[in-house]
């Protein structure tokens, strides 16, 4: 009974996503050059995109975060502090918040060697509070809880002879991200289809088994600890940039931790593009659809369709259509 | 001096409202292994209950406990719903989940209550004064000591000394013995459930009268939660109330060493140490997954 119901749901549900995926990339914002909104809006799913992939990495090896707000408020709070009282260009700045986010990861490679499973997920948790109270009592770096308030926008980018202007035009700052999350999807990439990615796959499926064969499942795992943590740092900084502002519940949230792995899930966290074309859906249906609707609370749907993805459609859309196109 | 007393007073009222929260989570991780992270959120629904009868519809204070501890078996039914029919596999599955459901709930609270701080405020008076102590026990720290004291001894007898509490018992230590015993390992599920359902009740309007309700507020109460459990094993009493009483210790020395705000950092850390120790095998062998 529930499973005929399932699949009803499944083959309706499978008929329609290609179709509304299809739409909303068409109507994306290349062709409606003239609604800021919609350069705004796909920017920003680029950004998570980047933001789940960057995730996702280290759940490849079968370690899953809960924390990853750690590093994004931790490069965050950096990039900022770097550049208003170090006198870092904004860029340098920004990487060297990744650099910070990627020591605290490197730390978690080692306190929680041997954590796996729910108890690695929960000690995450833990790790993400530690940095959020230090944001909320260090008052003289990080102003507390009142946040740290106009922050300068992105500078343009000199790439060589070709000069962006991520900050002055939406249409700088939507190719600016569209390219920070190309870096990333490379990178994710080579954690899925490289010799290292291979490794971690005999990781995820059987640690032992992999340390028998000959793999360095230490070194990889951290390794893709870090390259996440990183990534995650980077993106915190470059988010403080976007915004304008930041503060230590908008960075150190469990939402922060939530958006990457609900677009990973849903998405489909085994494929190269699954975060991507997770998030290119989820964010902005939630955006242009949900928020205007329920402007407080329109989250909520990134928690509904988490419990979903898992109860439907355990690997993701991305697997889905693919079984689709090869039954 | 006065101020140490006081703090131990403090500790202790806040450890026993621990040692609620521990009981109701540890029931429930009993009889599935399944670590609710919307555990401390299910609170604050119940905290947000009470503090709407009280705010909007002008109930009193006491009686919005008994109709929280009735309507919340209803949430923690709907999650045992849930995890029955959870898809391998079961331990990464069941805390996505939980953690979804707490990313759902957080958002109601914000579209219900906004992201205002709440409080029921009842009006402060002193209970006892103890002059040659110099100690002063308010109607507040009274409620939450002999709510949360009461709720564990009932809990303690209801499992220790009758049948039904004993099989339940059984069936959290070891669930195929239970069932071959003949315990039907089904009801006690729904039983485990729904008492823990009537505990979050219970520690929801003590949240709302004696600690600020706010929609992110849900992650403290989970992960002290944890820290009970897992520090103290599941189902005991006794051990729960001991180690929520050192965790509340702990807490309200350092926020009277260092300040009341770094009080979280202690939950933090005290979480981390225990998962590092267990992971060695130092802690509850028994509870390894």
């Amino acid at each position: 009974m529930r499973a005929k119901s399932a699949s009803v749901i499944a083959q309706t549900c499978r008929s329609i996503l290609p179709v509304v995926a299809a739409a909303l990339l068409f109507f994306g914002p290349l062709l409606f050059p003239v609604a800021e909104v919609y350069l705004l809006v796909f920017g920003m799913a680029c950004f998570y995109a980047a933001l789940a992939m960057a995730w996702n990495i280290l759940a490849l090896s079968g370690l899953y975060s809960l924390g990853h707000g750690a590093f994004f408020g931790l490069g965050a709070y950096s990039a900022i502090i770097f550049q208003q009282q170090l006198a870092f260009p904004v860029y340098a700045a920004v990487l060297a918040g990744g650099l910070v986010g990627a020591l605290y990861g490197l730390l978690w490679g080692v306190v929680l060697k041997n954590l796996r499973g729910a108890y690695f997920a929960l000690a995450t948790l833990a790790a993400l509070e530690i940095p959020r109270v230090v944001a909320d009592n260090w008052e003289s770096l990080t102003s507390g809880s009142m946040g740290i308030v106009g922050i300068s926008r992105l500078p343009a980018l000199e790439l060589g002879l070709i000069s962006l202007p991520v900050g002055e035009s939406m249409r700088g700052q939507y190719y600016f991200l569209l390219g920070w999350m190309v870096l990333t999807a490379v990178v994710h990439r080579q954690a899925l289809k490289s010799r290292w990615g291979w490794a971690l796959q005999a990781i995820r499926d059987n640690e032992v088994a992999a340390e028998v064969l000959g793999v360095n499942v230490y070194g990889c795992r951290l390794l893709a600890l870090g390259v996440s943590a990183l990534l995650t740092g980077i993106a915190g900084g470059l988010y403080g940039h976007l915004m304008g502002l930041i503060e230590p519940a908008m960075v150190f949230s469990l939402q922060m931790a939530a958006y990457p792995l609900v677009l990973s899930f849903f998405g489909g966290r085994f494929q190269v593009l699954g975060p991507m074309v997770g998030a290119l859906v989820l964010y902005p249906l939630d955006q242009l659809v949900l928020q205007p609707w329920l402007p407080q609370g329109h989250a909520a749907v990134y928690g509904l369709v988490i419990i979903f993805t898992i109860f439907f459609f355990p690997r993701g859309i991305t697997a889905w259509l693919q079984q689709r196109h090869t039954s | 001096m006065g101020v140490w007393q006081q703090a131990i007073l403090a500790g202790l009222s806040l450890g026993s409202f621990y040692t609620l929260l521990g009981l109701g989570f540890s029931l429930i991780f009993g009889v599935t292994r399944a670590f609710n992270l919307a555990h401390g959120d299910f609170i604050l629904l119940a905290g947000y209950l009470a503090f709407a009868l009280w705010h909007f519809w002008h109930l009193p204070f006491y009686a919005t406990i008994p109709i929280a501890m009735v309507i919340l078996p209803l949430a923690t039914l709907t999650l045992r719903w849930l995890l029955a029919r959870l898809p391998e596999p079961f331990e990464l599955n069941s805390l996505v989940v939980t953690f979804g459901l707490a990313i759902v709930l957080q958002n109601l609270f914000l579209a219900f209550f906004s992201a205002d701080f709440r409080l029921i405020v009842l009006p402060i008076e002193t209970v006892l004064s103890v002059p040659a102590w110099s100690l002063l026990v308010t109607a507040n720290q009274a409620l939450l000591l002999s709510g949360s004291l009461l709720a564990t001894l009932v809990v303690y007898l209801f499992l220790y000394r009758t049948f039904v509490g004993k099989a339940l018992r059984a069936t959290i230590q070891n669930r195929e013995g239970a069932a071959l015993a003949g315990i039907r390992v089904e009801r006690m599920q729904l039983l485990a459930f729904g008492v823990g359902g009537v505990l979050v009740g219970l520690a929801g309007p003590l949240m709302a009268v004696n600690m600020y309700l706010h929609p992110a507020g849900g992650l403290e109460p989970t992960l002290i939660a944890i820290i009970l459990t897992i520090a103290a094993g599941v189902g005991r009493t006794g051990s729960l109330l001991w180690a929520g009483w050192l965790l509340g210790l702990a807490e309200s020395c350092t926020a009277l060493g260092i300040g009341s705000s770094w009080r979280e950092l202690v939950t933090a850390l005290v979480l981390l140490a225990i998962l590092t120790w267990r992971s060695r095998g130092r802690i509850n062998p028994e509870l390894a997954s």
